[in-house]
């Protein structure tokens, strides 16, 4: 199950953070999210060896702490999304296979967030419709992985 | 569990470092560093301490390239429960220190010395070292044979090579002692337990159970000392015997403790070589042994005690040893499974060591988010214990993270930071802490790292620390922090200031926010200019000159135009606004605020300032510059809520910057209402030595000059040398509009009064003349109806600026002669406020001719102005005809010319105008002009408000004495089109020429008005004048080329001449009919050339005054000579004597004329006749003759 989701600009500043969660654990998420950061740091700085294509996006598995699990996805413009999961009781292809999916969407919503005309690249984005709509995903990949 | 364990701990020797009697802690540390730098000694350096007793159990030791290795503990640690699970866990040695000048007794040393050692049951060496022993005490035989070691005073190389023998004294005696030992746990039957061996009275089976166990930990427990005292191979061999026998009696903890014990003495063989296969040797071998510590873990005491801690130590171990980027995956996966571990553990130092080990790790890992997470659980796990300490160490814990959250106190950051900044090519910023802002949006850690560190410095009872934490907090976050919240902070700047020392300073600050707001330019009576030694006019080139911005001549040179320069001078005060936010919802009292200047040379003076909530405030901060050079500016510094912080401009700016790219939370001088500011860039300023400074003083008030159009008044302006060096160089120069309005400027004056000493004073003279306001201008004062209305114009900027640039010495009295650059000089700017008011106005100007024959036989003081020629003066105004005008005699006023002008006044003064011709540079007799200004400059028309009046200008005196073919040159051709006759000149200096003296002709005229007592000026009406006078200039200015005149003659007989004919002339008789009147005809030739002329005389009598012109006239008499055949001479008067009889009584006309033979080309130009055979006929004007009747 997700339960957090964030993206991060390419200075490594915040740009989106939502929580799936009831309880009101928003700053261990925000320090799993931050903590993470250092993985992606390292895989980028030593691509060599953790990603074996060069234009992959996804990073994967970053880590698992406690009991999440936190994958990465880095676009481009080393903007990184990140997902914290609860552990997932499934074969690692086919966690790659579903993430990766999740994150193609979840990238497609990010561009078109960012692709309004009075969104200021480098701020933290803000539109409803961005939340709902990464909401409207996160609720099909729960129902889909599920299945 | 320990801190810093690894894989080699187990090889260490364990030596608690305690002080003796009083040792301050700074010595204690002092003499202790001396002995940790021992901490390895190699095994062939003892070997003349060490003396084999018996066989050494330690078949295999490495006497070459062996070592013992120790572990100092200082101020000693209590037993540990594990003793005798790792033998390196025990206190194997007692170092003491004493330092001997605190302690004077040795024996008591000794006492005290021998009591501590008492607690560490399992040393097996004991020594106190003492420092700097006095004479006496170095004498004091009674200390012998204990352990009492003296060091005598000496240099400090001495003091440690005396070290490093004890030292490895100590190392021989340990070895030693360790061979006794394994001799005697080889025979004896020693009893291993740990605290997982239950403890309560054992079962008979288990006795059975333990006792065939005890092998197995024996021979663990020999290797763990050979592994001590340096012989791997040794230790390796008992510790492949433990783990068959541990193996074998399913001792779970010891196998493991026993494969540990392997691998460090693997390590330890290899000797530090690192190679993939010994890296998957250990790796192997510690997984092993993690999982058998896992294994024995046992149910029934896990309440008490766990292996769980070892378990995580071996972990730890193994992590460490892998510890490499290469393997940070393997790393990372360890120290997560050791975190998760962390969690159950029952003991909370435990915890704290595991945690503090993760950080380590992660840190070295390049992971420093990871790093500062496990941080934070440890400052946690410290702020759980609620003790001082424990907070302390929080703090500091919590400071360590900063760095990786991006809320480092500046303090921690160093001065490098002010090199982050560089110039781009392309003139943008960058600014290296813009970088850091992007990540300081982790806004929800930052502020709970901050209000942590503030929880635990409030704790530990760090002032200063709470004081810039919570700076910290407010500065960064107020925009998330809610008023109550804010109000908090508040109170805790406040409470910690309290319990700080007066005029403590933080490097963190906090409210308000500060930003260069500008820099006020010089005044315009102190600005500085460059000065250029190599020329006169020193000032030019300081300032940009031309009309253009941009030059792309300039755009090889390093351009920093963003930059200004900025000079100050020594001594004079200097001001820098500053702009205030407090954003925050509470009064911020800044007790005092000043310009921080790290160059050091300028005073600056704080200002107190109070700020309410939300709100920003522009301050002035003034200082004066004290000593010449650079100074830098870079910030304030300001004193609030009880501390002294340095403000840097820079930093506030990159914030702003920040808030435009949405990069910080908000911008706090906007949300205060500030307007909005451009960049102001920080100036590279210097300050220069005291130069002069001249103050200005416009005599009768700095307020503007109310002048008339065209009033002329003088000006006095003082100046003043304020400074303290004295004007040597000044130079007056003006500037603005209407320039020419300034007459006269007293230069010599100012020049004269050079140097100017300080405090010295020159008045100078200025004439200023009104200029005249333009159409629209007065069209609309007109419309206003007042003349007040023109006060405006002082305003627009229209007035003219006096420039004085002055300077001191080129070098100062005490400097050398080798100053490249001179101190510069200055410029003072007068603004002369002149305010024109609309004065007399002229209407229009117009031409008129005036044709009033002359009489034969008037005044003969008329006569004697005939004989000095025919440019004699004749002028008239109207109304004082009579008296003024003046008929030639011989010519009459036929055809005279004169100018009216039309003059208005539509002030509320009354005005007198007068006219004045300056006839200085003509060739006129001089005593004529002269009498003209004597005469002319008394009669003045008064014209009063709302009226008109007309002024009269003769013309007749510009006529030239000759007619001179320059002027008509080739005119022949076109002479028809007389109207543009001027303009047709193809010869471009013969034009000049004319209207040269068409110019000279106008700037003669001078129509000067007077107004009240001090008011008086001129008119300027040169346009006007040219304009009427253009299409009848050459009328006005050429002569005819033969003047008549008609004269009595007295005495027919002889030929007297002027003088004497003057003189008879007093008689003053008239001519009488019936009697023969003799009479003379002159004829003058204004040409260059003889002319042959035939004249004719004609003499009509008057029945009309214009009887010559018409045919209408009725002529009753008339008489004509004709046919005088005469040639005159150039520039010559030929006389023709005649006699005439009337016979009646009454008025006639006598009228001249000639026909020209031969006329030349000039003179056909002049009589504008364009046939070339058709004669030249020339006339004169018409005389008067009054003939009465009998006498």
């Amino acid at each position: 199950m997700i339960v957090c989701l964030a993206v991060v600009g390419h200075e490594n500043n915040p740009l989106y953070i939502q929580s799936f969660t009831e309880s009101d654990d928003a700053l261990k998420l925000h320090h799993i999210v931050h903590c993470s950061l250092d993985v992606i740091d390292e895989r980028v700085n030593n691509p060599k060896k953790s990603s074996p294509t060069i234009n992959e996006a996804f990073l994967g598995l970053l880590y698992p702490t406690e009991n999440y699990k936190v994958y990465g996805y880095l676009t481009n413009t080393k903007v990184k999304f990140i997902l914290v999961t609860t552990d997932l009781d499934i074969r690692d292809a086919d966690v790659r296979n579903v993430s990766l999916l999740f994150f193609r969407k979840f990238h497609a919503a990010y561009v078109d967030a960012v692709s309004n005309p009075f969104h200021i690249p480098g701020k933290k984005i803000t539109s409803k419709t961005f939340r709902e709509r990464v909401s409207s995903i996160v609720k099909s990949f729960g129902l889909s992985s599920a299945s | 569990m320990e801190p810093d364990a690894s894989i080699e701990t187990s090889s260490m020797i364990r030596v608690a470092v305690i002080p003796i009697s009083d040792v301050t802690p700074l010595l204690f540390r002092e003499y202790a560093a001396m002995l940790l730098r021992h901490h390895t000694v190699s095994l062939n350096s003892i070997s003349s301490f060490y003396t084999e007793h018996q066989k050494s159990p330690f078949a295999h030791q490495p006497w070459e390239s062996g070592s013992l290795r120790f572990k100092f503990i200082l101020g000693g640690s209590p037993p540990s429960p594990w003793e005798d699970f790792q033998s390196n866990r025990k206190i194997l040695a007692v170092i003491g220190i004493c330092h001997c000048p605190s302690a004077p007794d040795l024996r008591s040393v000794v006492d005290q010395f021998t009591a501590a050692c008492k607690t560490y049951s399992s040393s097996l060496v004991q020594r106190c070292f003492a420092f700097c022993p006095g004479d006496s005490q170095l004498e004091d035989g009674s200390v012998k044979g204990s352990n009492l070691i003296l060091f005598p005073p000496a240099d400090r190389q001495t003091q440690e090579f005396h070290m490093q023998t004890m030292v490895q004294d100590i190392a021989a005696s340990l070895l030693m002692e360790f061979e006794k030992w394994v001799l005697q746990a080889e025979s004896g039957g020693t009893v291993f337990k740990t605290p997982l061996d239950s403890q309560a009275s054992l079962s008979s089976e288990e006795v059975i159970k333990a006792k065939k166990r005890r092998l197995g930990r024996a021979q663990k427990t020999i290797g763990d000392y050979c592994l001590l005292a340096g012989s791997p191979v040794d230790a390796n061999a008992h510790y492949s015997t433990s783990l068959e026998l541990t193996r074998l009696t399913a001792d779970f903890f010891w196998y493991a403790g026993a494969m540990e014990g392997s691998v460090c003495a693997l390590l330890m063989d290899r000797m530090g070589q690192k190679d993939p296969v010994l890296e998957d040797e250990v790796k192997y071998r510690y997984n092993s042994v993690i999982l058998h510590y896992r294994k024995s873990f046992i149910q029934d005491n896990a309440q008490r005690v766990s292996p769980l801690s070892f378990e995580l130590e071996a972990t730890l171990k193994l992590a460490r040893f892998l510890c490499r980027r290469e393997l940070a995956n393997d790393v990372v996966e360890l120290l997560t499974a050791t975190a998760d571990g962390a969690t159950s553990l029952i003991d909370a130092s435990d915890k704290l060591v595991v945690y503090v080990e993760i950080a380590r790790l992660f840190g070295e890992l390049g992971y420093h988010r990871k790093a500062a997470f496990f941080s934070r659980q440890v400052a946690q796990l410290y702020l759980q214990q609620d003790k001082k300490f424990a907070a302390i160490s929080a703090m500091q814990v919590l400071a360590m993270t900063t760095k990786a959250y991006r809320v480092q106190s500046r303090a921690s950051i160093g001065p490098s930071n002010d090199a982050g900044q560089t110039h781009a090519d392309g003139g943008k910023v960058h600014h290296h802490s813009i970088v850091s802002l992007f990540e300081s949006q982790w806004s929800t850690l930052q502020m709970v790292v901050l209000r942590e560190i503030l929880l635990s410095a409030v704790r530990a009872g760090d002032p200063l620390a709470a004081w810039s934490a919570a700076a910290r907090l407010l500065r960064s976050y107020y925009p998330l922090i809610t008023p109550a919240g804010q109000n908090g902070l508040f109170n805790a700047l406040v409470n910690s200031a309290e319990k700080l020392p007066l005029g403590t300073r933080c490097s963190d600050p906090a409210l308000p926010f500060v930003r260069l707001h500008s820099f006020p330019l010089h005044s315009s009576q102190m600005d500085i200019v460059k000065r250029n030694p190599a020329r006169e006019d020193w000032w030019a080139g300081a300032a940009p000159s031309g009309p253009f911005i941009y030059t792309p001549f300039s755009k090889g040179e390093p351009n920093n135009s963003n930059k200004q320069e900025l000079t100050w001078v020594v001594g004079e005060p200097v001001q820098v606004l500053v702009e205030l936010a407090n954003p925050c919802g509470f009064e911020v009292m800044v007790e005092s605020i000043y310009l921080s200047v790290h160059s050091g040379n300028l005073d600056a003076f704080p200002v107190s300032v109070s700020l309410p909530p939300n709100s920003s405030k522009v301050i002035t901060l003034s200082g004066i510059p004290t000593k010449e050079g650079l100074v830098l500016v870079p910030g304030c510094i300001v004193h609030c809520f009880g501390v002294i912080t340095e403000h840097f401009f820079k930093e506030v700016d990159s914030l702003l910057i920040g808030a435009t790219q949405g990069l910080v939370l908000s911008d706090p001088f906007r949300s205060c209402g500030a307007a909005k500011l451009k960049h102001a860039h920080l100036p590279s300023i210097t300050v220069v030595p005291p130069l002069p400074l001249l103050v200005s003083h416009i005599a009768g008030g700095d307020g503007s000059v109310m002048l008339y159009e065209g009033e002329i008044r003088d000006v006095w302006i003082s100046l003043a040398n304020a400074g303290t060096v004295p004007v040597e160089q000044a130079h007056i120069s003006l500037s603005g509009k209407n320039q020419d309005s300034v007459v006269t400027v007293a230069s010599e004056t100012l020049r004269s009064a050079l140097p100017l000493k300080p405090g010295a004073e020159v008045t100078i003279r200025v004439t200023l003349k009104a200029w005249q306001l333009s159409k629209t201008d007065s069209d609309a004062a007109a419309s206003k109806g007042m003349p007040g209305s023109s006060v405006r114009q002082a305003k627009d900027g229209s007035s003219p600026l006096l420039l004085i640039h002055y300077a001191g010495p080129l070098t100062t009295p005490g400097e050398p002669e080798t100053v490249s650059a001179p101190p510069p000089g200055r410029r003072l700017v007068i603004p002369l406020n002149i305010c024109v008011l609309q004065g007399l106005s002229f209407v229009k100007a117009r031409l008129l001719s005036m044709e009033i024959p002359a009489r034969i036989g008037e005044a003969c003081s008329m006569q004697a102005q005939l004989e000095r020629g025919n440019t004699e003066q004749v002028n008239s105004s109207e109304r004082q005809a009579d008296r003024l005008v003046k008929i030639d005699p011989n010519r009459g006023s036929w055809g005279l010319r004169l100018l009216e002008l039309e003059l208005y006044n539509p002030t509320d003064v009354v005005f007198e105008a007068g006219v004045s011709l300056d006839m200085e540079n003509t060739n006129n007799q001089e005593n004529l002009s002269d009498n003209i200004s004597a005469e002319y400059g008394e009669p003045k028309t008064r014209i009063d408000r709302d009226y008109t009046a007309r002024v009269l200008i003769p013309l007749e005196n510009f006529k030239l004495p000759v007619l001179d073919g320059s002027f008509l040159g080739n005119s022949s051709q076109n002479n028809g089109t007389s109207g543009s006759r001027n303009n047709s000149f193809s010869e471009k200096n013969i034009k000049a020429e004319l209207n040269a003296s068409i110019k000279n002709l106008i700037s003669k005229i001078k129509v000067r008005w007077q107004s009240g007592r001090n008011s008086s000026g001129e008119l300027d009406i040169k346009d006007a004048i040219q304009a009427a006078l253009q299409a009848s200039v050459m009328d006005v200015l050429l002569p005819d080329p033969l003047t008549f005149g008609f004269r009595l003659a007295k005495t027919s007989s002889d030929d007297i001449n002027v003088d004497s004919d003057v003189t008879s002339c007093e008689s003053g008789d008239s001519i009488i009919a019936h009697e023969m009147t003799a009479m003379e005809v002159l004829v003058r030739n204004n040409t260059k050339e003889a002319i042959r002329i035939n004249l004719s005389i004609a003499c009509k009598d008057v029945a009309g005054e214009n009887c010559m012109e018409g045919d209408k006239a009725t002529v009753l008499w008339e008489g004509v000579l004709r046919g005088i055949s005469m040639e005159v001479p150039p520039l010559e008067e030929v006389k023709h004597a005649f006699s005439l009889y009337f016979l009646i009584p009454g008025e006639y006309t006598m009228l001249a004329a000639a026909m020209i033979y031969d006329a030349n080309e000039v003179l056909r130009a002049r009589a504008r006749s364009d046939a070339l055979d058709e004669p030249i006929f020339c006339r004169g004007p018409p005389y008067h003759v009054r003939v009465s009747g009998t006498r």
